[in-house]
This record gives C-alpha cells, sequence and structure tokens, in this order.
C-alpha cells in the first residue's frame, strides 16, 4: 500500500473556527470557577475563610479540602484531601460564580491562614537526600554491564564532562479546562485531556461511582504534549464537586500562569557523563543523572535509558536519581528522557570526535550498535545508518570543512548534527468500523487527537482498507461512550490503531466478500472471497475486471449495513523477540553574531527511519513540528523559580520564550522506508523523534562556529557574546 | 498574627455589583446589541456572551494572538481590548471569513499546507494572515516577523508562512 497524502481530516472545521473545544461547550446556567492559590510553597492550610468571598455579587459556591474528604484517598486525590501545601501557587479552594471576573474577584476575597515551613527551592539544598526511583517511565532507574569503571581506566581517550537542562513547561495553546455536570448521579464531564479513559477511570475511583455512569468527552484537544494528563485530575474534580454542590454545570479554565504551576514540567537535569575510547571505538560509558521531584510524588525521566543502547559500547552504567524541592511536579514532557539524554550524549560525542580528530558523523558510525546491546535483542528494525548517510548528503555535511568557519553577512556559521531515537511501543485498542447502504463508513475509536493526526490517520487506514474515499468517511474519536482507545502519549497512538482498525475492517472486507461470492446471479457470483479486493467504491476479482459496486452490493446485506469491531492488545515487553526504535539523524546550521550575542538556526535537515509512514504530509508536519519544540528547547525556553519564596517568575509568554515565526530555519525533512516485520503493521511512532537530539546538533554547531562548548541549556545569549569566549 | 502564620490580605472594600453598559457592534455583518460588564474584555464579551467560540483565549495576557480578531480591517488582540472601546465598531472574527462550502483562500490553504495541528491557534494565524496580506509583504521574511504575535506550540510555523506566502503570490 502507497502512502497517501490526505489532508488532515478535520482541518476544514479548525481554518472556520468551527471545531468546539470542551472548555467551549456552554450548557445553560453554567457556572464560573476559579481557584485561590497557596501564597507559600512549604506549609500547611490552617483555614480557608470565604466569608467575605460570599459577599461578591455573583458567587455561588466554595470547594475546598473539607468537601474533598467525601472523595477516594489516591495519588490523585492527595493534594486536594490533605492539609500540607507542596509548592507556592498550589490550589487550597476553588470559588464558582455566575461569571469568570466574578469568580476570579471572589477567590482574591477568599482569607486562607496557612503555617509556612522552610521551603527547598533549589535542587542544591537538598542533593544530600537524593534517592534513587523505583523507575524511570517502564525502565530499571539504573544498569550496568561489563565493568565501565575499569574500561574507563584503560581508555585511551576519556570525555568527561557535567551537562544540565532546564525546566521547561508544555504550553500548549489551549489552557485547560473542563465543563462538567451531573445528571442525577451521572457525570458528564468535557474536559481537555490526553486520556478520556483515564479520565474516566479517576473519577470513578475518587467518586467512587461506576465508569458506566461517567461519560468523558475530548473531541478536540488544543495541544497537550504531556500537560493534559494526570496532573489535571484534582482540579477537575473541584469542579465537578462544585457542580454537585450548586446544582449547576461549572466550567474551569486554568490561567496561562497556571499553566507554569498545576500541569507539569519538563525537569531539570544534571547529567555526568563519562565515554571512554580505544581506536575511536567506545569502551566505556557513565552516565548518572539527578533531577528535580516534587515534595509529593515521584517522577523520573527516562534520561540516560537511551545511553544504554544507542552505540556499541561493552561497559555501561546508568543511574537516575530525584532531589524533592517545593517546586511543581515534573511529568513527561516532549521526547521525555530522549531531549536532555541526548543532548548529554550527542553533545560528548561532538567534543570526543573533535579530540580524536575523527568527523562526528564518522564517529557515530563506527559506533553504530548493530543489535540491542542491553538486552541482547536484535532491533525490529533499524536504518539509522541511512539516515546519517542521506541526511549528510542532503544536508551537504561534506562541506562542513569549507563552510563551516565562513562568515554569511554578520552571521558567523556552524555546523552541528546529532541522533534522535525513541521507542516504538503500543497500547491496548479497539475500534468500530460501521458500513452503510449508501457506501458511507464510519470510524470510531475513544482515544482522542491532540493535534497529531488521530482522526486522519482512523479514517485513512479505513477508508484505504476498504477502497473507500476519505470524503465518505465519518470518524468518531474522543469520547468514552466509543470503544476503548490509548491515551495521546509517548508517541504510540497510530501503532496501537493501526492493528485495531486492521481488524475491524478485516472483519468487513470477509462479510463483503461472502456478500460479493454468495449470491450466483452478481458479477462475483461463485468465486472464491479470498480473490475479492476493494477499490474505488467497487469490490472487484483480483486478477478479472469483473466488479460490482459497494452499494449494490450493501443493498443485498442488512438493512443497517454492516458493522464490525477490532482489537489489538498491548506491547508485551516480555515476550519481545525485538527492540523496536525509531531513529533519525539531525543535521543544523546556525548562524551566530559574536557582537549582539545572538544565535539563529538557518537550517535544518531531519532524517527519520520510522517505520512505515501512514501519510507523509502529516508525518513532515509532525517532525517539523517536533523539531521546533527541540529549537524551544535548546534556544528559548527556561522556567525560573525565586530561590527566596519558591514562586515561578515571569508566568507569561513575556517571560518564557517559546519559538515564534521568526525564529524558524528552513527546513528539510527525509523519510527512510522502514519494513518492519515485527511490527504490526510496520508502523512506529514519529511524534517524539524530533524533539530530540537537535539540542546537541544545535550545541555541535555552536561549538563548530565560533568554538566554544556550551554544556548548559537553554544556551543563551550570554553564551554567544564575543567576551564569553 | 502568628509570626509563622500568613495570609493574604483582606480586602476592605465592599463588592459593589459591577457597573453594565450596553454596547452596539457589528460583527461579521451582523448587528449585536450586549449588555455587559464596563470592565468586560472584548475576548469575553465575543467568546462567552455571543458564543462566538472560534475566537480562542490561549493567554489573556496579550502575549499569543490566538485571539485576534479584525476592527475595520486591522487585527487586534482582543482579550486586551476593552468592549466598551468598541461601541458601533465593526469587528470580523473567524466565522465571518468563510465556511467549510465557502473557503477563504487563505483557509483552503492553510488546509493544503497542513498549516495547523491542533487548530488552537489557527483562527488567529488566519485574521492576522489576512490582515498581514492586505499590508503587501514581499518576502518570506517580512511574513515571518509580521507573523511572530500569533504563537503556535504545535509548531505549524512552516506551513502557514508557505500558505501566506501562496496567497500573497510570493
Amino acid at each position: 500500500m502507497n502512502p497517501q497524502t490526505h489532508v488532515r481530516y478535520e482541518a476544514a472545521l479548525k481554518v472556520t473556527g468551527q471545531a468546539r473545544y470542551e472548555g467551549e461547550v456552554m450548557p445553560p446556567g453554567m457556572l464560573h470557577a476559579a481557584l485561590v492559590e497557596s501564597p507559600v510553597a512549604c506549609g500547611e492550610v490552617l483555614s480557608v475563610d470565604a466569608a467575605r468571598a460570599e459577599t461578591v455579587p455573583g458567587f455561588a459556591t466554595i470547594v475546598t479540602r473539607a468537601d474533598s474528604e467525601s472523595l477516594r484517598p489516591s495519588g490523585a486525590t492527595a493534594l486536594i484531601r490533605e492539609k500540607a501545601i507542596h509548592f507556592h501557587g498550589q490550589p487550597v479552594a476553588l470559588v464558582a460564580a455566575s461569571t469568570g471576573s466574578q469568580a476570579r474577584e471572589a477567590a482574591r476575597a477568599v482569607h486562607v491562614a496557612t503555617r509556612v515551613q522552610p521551603a527547598v527551592t533549589h535542587l542544591d539544598q537538598a542533593a544530600g537526600a537524593a534517592f534513587a526511583p523505583a523507575a524511570v517511565g517502564r525502565f530499571p532507574a539504573a544498569s550496568r554491564r561489563g565493568d565501565p569503571s575499569r574500561a574507563l581506566s584503560e581508555a585511551e581517550l576519556i570525555v568527561r564532562n557535567r551537562y544540565t537542562t532546564d525546566v521547561n513547561n508544555h504550553h500548549p495553546m489551549e489552557p485547560h479546562a473542563v465543563v462538567c455536570w451531573w445528571e442525577d448521579h451521572r457525570a458528564v464531564v468535557h474536559t481537555s485531556t490526553q486520556a478520556v479513559f483515564a479520565t474516566r477511570a479517576s473519577i470513578a475511583h475518587a467518586f467512587d461511582m461506576p465508569a458506566g455512569d461517567i461519560r468523558v468527552l475530548s473531541r478536540f484537544l488544543g495541544g497537550g504534549f504531556g500537560c493534559k494528563g494526570q496532573l489535571w485530575w484534582p482540579w477537575m474534580f473541584w469542579a465537578m464537586l462544585a457542580s454537585r454542590k450548586a446544582g449547576r454545570p461549572v466550567r474551569l479554565e486554568l490561567s496561562r500562569a497556571q499553566m507554569f504551576t498545576l500541569v507539569g514540567r519538563r525537569q531539570a537535569t544534571t547529567q555526568d557523563l563519562s565515554l571512554g575510547f580505544v581506536d575511536g571505538r567506545l569502551t566505556a560509558i557513565e552516565h548518572d543523572v539527578v533531577a528535580q521531584t516534587s515534595t509529593h510524588a515521584d517522577f523520573s525521566d527516562s534520561t540516560a535509558v537511551y545511553t544504554r543502547l544507542l552505540y556499541a559500547c561493552p561497559n555501561v552504567s546508568t543511574a537516575h536519581k530525584l532531589v524533592r524541592t517545593n517546586e511543581p511536579h515534573p511529568v513527561p514532557m516532549r521526547a521525555p528522557g530522549t531531549a536532555p539524554g541526548t543532548f548529554a550524549l550527542e553533545s560528548a560525542m561532538d567534543e570526543a570526535a573533535g579530540q580524536l580528530g575523527i568527523d562526528p558523523l564518522e564517529l557515530r558510525m563506527r559506533n553504530f550498535a548493530a543489535h540491542d546491546q542491553e538486552s541482547g535483542r536484535p532491533w525490529s528494525s533499524n536504518r539509522l545508518l541511512e539516515c546519517y548517510r542521506v541526511g549528510a548528503e542532503r544536508f551537504g555535511w561534506a562541506r562542513r570543512h569549507e563552510r563551516a568557519k565562513s562568515k554569511v553577512g554578520r552571521w558567523t556559521v556552524g555546523f552541528g548534527m546529532a541522533t534522535t531515537l525513541y521507542p516504538a511501543i503500543r497500547q491496548a485498542c479497539k475500534a468500530r468500523v460501521r458500513l452503510s447502504l449508501d457506501g458511507s463508513l464510519v470510524v470510531q475509536c475513544g482515544t482522542q487527537d491532540m493535534g497529531s493526526g488521530t482522526y486522519t490517520a482512523l479514517g485513512q487506514i479505513a477508508a484505504d482498507a476498504l477502497g473507500i474515499p476519505m470524503a465518505k468517511v465519518t470518524v468518531e474519536l474522543g469520547d468514552t461512550w466509543l470503544p476503548d482507545g490509548p491515551f495521546s502519549g509517548g508517541s504510540q497512538v497510530t501503532a496501537s490503531i493501526f492493528p485495531a482498525v486492521e481488524a475491524a475492517t478485516s472483519k468487513l472486507r470477509a462479510m463483503l466478500a461472502n456478500l460479493a461470492v454468495g449470491d450466483p446471479g452478481a458479477p462475483l457470483g461463485g468465486r472464491r472471497p479470498q480473490e475479492i479486493e476493494f477499490r474505488d467504491e467497487m469490490v472487484r476479482g483480483r486478477s478479472s475486471n469483473v466488479a460490482e459496486r459497494l452499494v449494490d452490493l450493501l443493498a443485498r446485506g442488512p438493512a443497517d449495513g454492516l458493522a464490525a469491531e477490532g482489537e489489538c492488545a498491548a506491547t508485551d515487553h516480555q515476550a519481545l523477540a525485538a527492540t523496536g526504535m525509531g531513529y533519525g539523524a539531525i543535521f543544523v546550521e546556525i548562524g551566530v553574531d559574536a557582537e549582539l550575542g545572538e544565535i539563529r538556526v538557518r537550517r535544518v535537515c531531519g532524517t527519520f527511519a520510522a517505520g512505515r509512514i501512514l501519510n507523509p504530509l502529516l508525518a513532515r508536519s509532525q517532525f517539523i513540528g517536533g523539531l521546533i519544540g527541540g529549537i524551544g528547547m535548546a534556544l528559548h525556553e527556561q522556567t525560573v523559580t525565586d530561590r527566596a519564596t519558591g514562586c515561578i517568575l515571569g508566568k507569561s509568554f513575556t517571560d518564557y520564550l517559546i519559538p515564534v515565526h521568526a525564529d524558524m530555519p528552513e527546513f528539510d525533512i527525509a523519510m527512510i522506508e522502514e519494513d518492519d516485520p515485527h511490527l504490526p503493521g510496520g508502523v512506529k511512532g514519529i511524534g517524539m523523534l524530533g524533539t530530540a537530539g537537535i539540542q546537541a546538533g544545535i550545541a555541535n554547531a555552536l561549538h563548530d562556529a565560533i568554538g566554544r562548548r556550551v554544556r548548559h541549556l537553554p544556551i543563551r545569549i550570554e553564551d554567544c557574546l564575543a567576551s564569553a569566549y | 498574627m502568628n509570626p509563622d502564620t500568613t495570609a493574604l490580605p483582606l480586602a476592605d472594600e465592599k463588592h459593589l455589583p459591577m457597573p453594565r453598559i450596553a454596547l452596539s457592534m457589528t460583527i461579521n455583518g451582523a448587528r449585536y446589541d450586549i449588555e455587559t460588564a464596563s470592565t468586560a474584555t472584548l475576548l469575553d464579551v465575543i467568546r462567552d456572551q455571543l458564543g462566538l467560540t472560534g475566537t480562542k483565549k490561549g493567554c489573556d495576557m496579550g502575549g499569543c494572538g490566538a485571539c485576534t480578531v479584525l476592527v475595520e480591517g486591522r487585527r487586534i488582540a482582543s482579550c486586551l481590548a476593552l468592549a466598551a472601546s468598541f461601541s458601533d465598531a465593526v469587528l470580523t472574527t473567524i466565522e465571518g471569513i468563510g465556511t467549510a462550502d465557502r473557503l477563504h483562500p487563505l483557509q483552503a490553504a492553510f488546509i493544503r499546507h497542513d498549516a495547523l495541528q491542533c487548530g488552537y491557534c489557527t483562527p488567529g494565524q488566519i485574521l492576522s494572515g489576512i490582515a498581514l496580506l492586505s499590508e503587501n509583504p514581499r518576502s518570506f521574511e517580512e511574513i515571518r516577523e509580521g507573523m511572530s504575535g500569533n504563537l503556535c506550540r504545535c509548531g505549524a510555523y512552516p506551513g502557514i508562512v508557505a500558505a501566506i506566502a501562496e496567497v500573497a503570490g510570493l
């Protein structure tokens, strides 16, 4: 099957403003909610006095910890059931009123008394209490193969450095929102979530009610990138409690400032990395990561996990540790683990190449891992070497030495490159397809589309399997009334829905084939069902020109058309015969104006080997979007805590910079085809690949341009000023 | 007060009902007679009161451009505009640009260039792009500069600029 460049399924709704995001649902009588935030970073709530708030015109109700006692204790309800204050800005109450401004005014009028305790506002304050997390994602926190310390002592070259990355926030353009109400004992929850089914399960547990009495909808989602998950639930629960208390629908929308504190962040890392080489080959790696987590839960990115398997190396140890601070809790964010991890590893490889006098690309090809040395398994497929070759050719890497020190106007130009990778996994998924008598197709799966193209992928997989044009396909998703689908994260949705939709359409094809051959008077009557294929809204004999229109065929079937369901199981990590990874090679050209300290990414060539590409148009958008996220991490984004108070400083887009149109380089995206026999449909994830590697590529290009090695992110103006090097 | 106890300052003022005002506006060719709080932003009136939810609230501080609307063809951030200042104004929101059956050329170009992912910034990008087109941008660079008040977190920027450039004939 050839890749198809169908345009985005829901694009017309989005460009005309008709796509309705869940916070825009407006039931009659709806109240607006606002959160009351803790003015301190550590301590406990002594009392919440709403007497004055109740005098604000429009005031309807207030929800506090006392109301949360009706909820069942769990990780998801701890912050709203307990007195403890863990970070500055932690909500201590929710107020609902007739309008948004009344709710905010009432929230400001709530009197909160707190007992203050000394806050830990910097990793260094508690470094002595660092501890190893139970796991990093689905991986062990530490690993060891061979004897890396001995191998380092015997190495011809050791590259040993500390790399640090700063806190980032996700900042989808749509702030979190919920519009919820109760219909007797049933709950209707319209909310921006990357996981409608997990959200339903969290409500079922917290409110101790059957999942069947809860409907969660997220049909249009204005981005997520990892933050529209579990950290949103406590505040959503409070909105639901307010709705129950007031007997009216309630809407809660987070402010942009609250997106810095309430819904997660990419954790800061301090990474100590040592590489040992003999004869240009890696003989030892030690990668130790220390990262921040909150005082109310543990979270660690899988930062050093990819160091275990990217290169061939007999002696590797990795370890992760966490330090608790009174700062907001971290969660996965775009290329979790690989983004900070490859910054360290791929910067260090560049440093090693310089010291060895070997071209950085050549050094990577020389150390290519022909199999997964950590697990001992083969790769399910791995065309990384092809990515290196094709990318270098397209980018003009060979001109590195002639061009690298050249000046273009005020810009000193540098080239850099790095590798990116991300695991290919999938979740359990169900899908339903229904063909009506008029030949139109409905595809249903409860998963949501956070902008990554899930509507299009669902429709396209089913349409292609049945030979139906996309114009006749309706896709329904983002609703727990639909078949169970995966959460949107970890680059796994397409890989998860593909086998489920394929299973459903296979059943439908079998039904149609039987109808086609079962009637002796029909054009294909009497043939074998296996000979039937589906193209251009027709069923055809594979080896002849005989065909029948799908609608004629359907007219002989049941009056309500034909329907089928399919499902697939999640990846069974224990039973894997091969390790599935997507790869990419990122080549970057930057310009530096050393007088202004300005750094510009001028050109990016991303070459990716990520299994079968279903839709090159949308895949290209995903890769470019990921790369732009990586540029933000490399050059712009930095969440700063005031160490005296624990308050996050500059909680707005004027202080927290993200890439804008004017920051855009020229992009060249190449996709290397892979035929992966181990993965269903040969589909790997693509969403994360662009957001790793590029950070090191930029840092390496900066070193190439001006000879300065920057080992922290984001790279700042002061790192590039002439006086600094 | 106990020295280790802090509290948000008590508001001394009485909470009086917000003064309300009457306004008329023409939005997408239709006349709206509105009664609203004197402090209401244009964005909140458009989005919450009139239910024209194609205009988005991304930051409510003029920092992201998601709330862009046109006032007599000129683009403004409606979250920074007091509704009261726009009495008798002629406004255009995304709902007045085109429909799925009759797309504006820039809307059609956005679809062809896949200039959107999650879609939340898209109405603002399109309105800003339409206003920019009337300013006759002469290069891709001018388009990028002229569009830099409209943030996109998914990273659809290259497609957006390509779509505007195509309509501009560049």
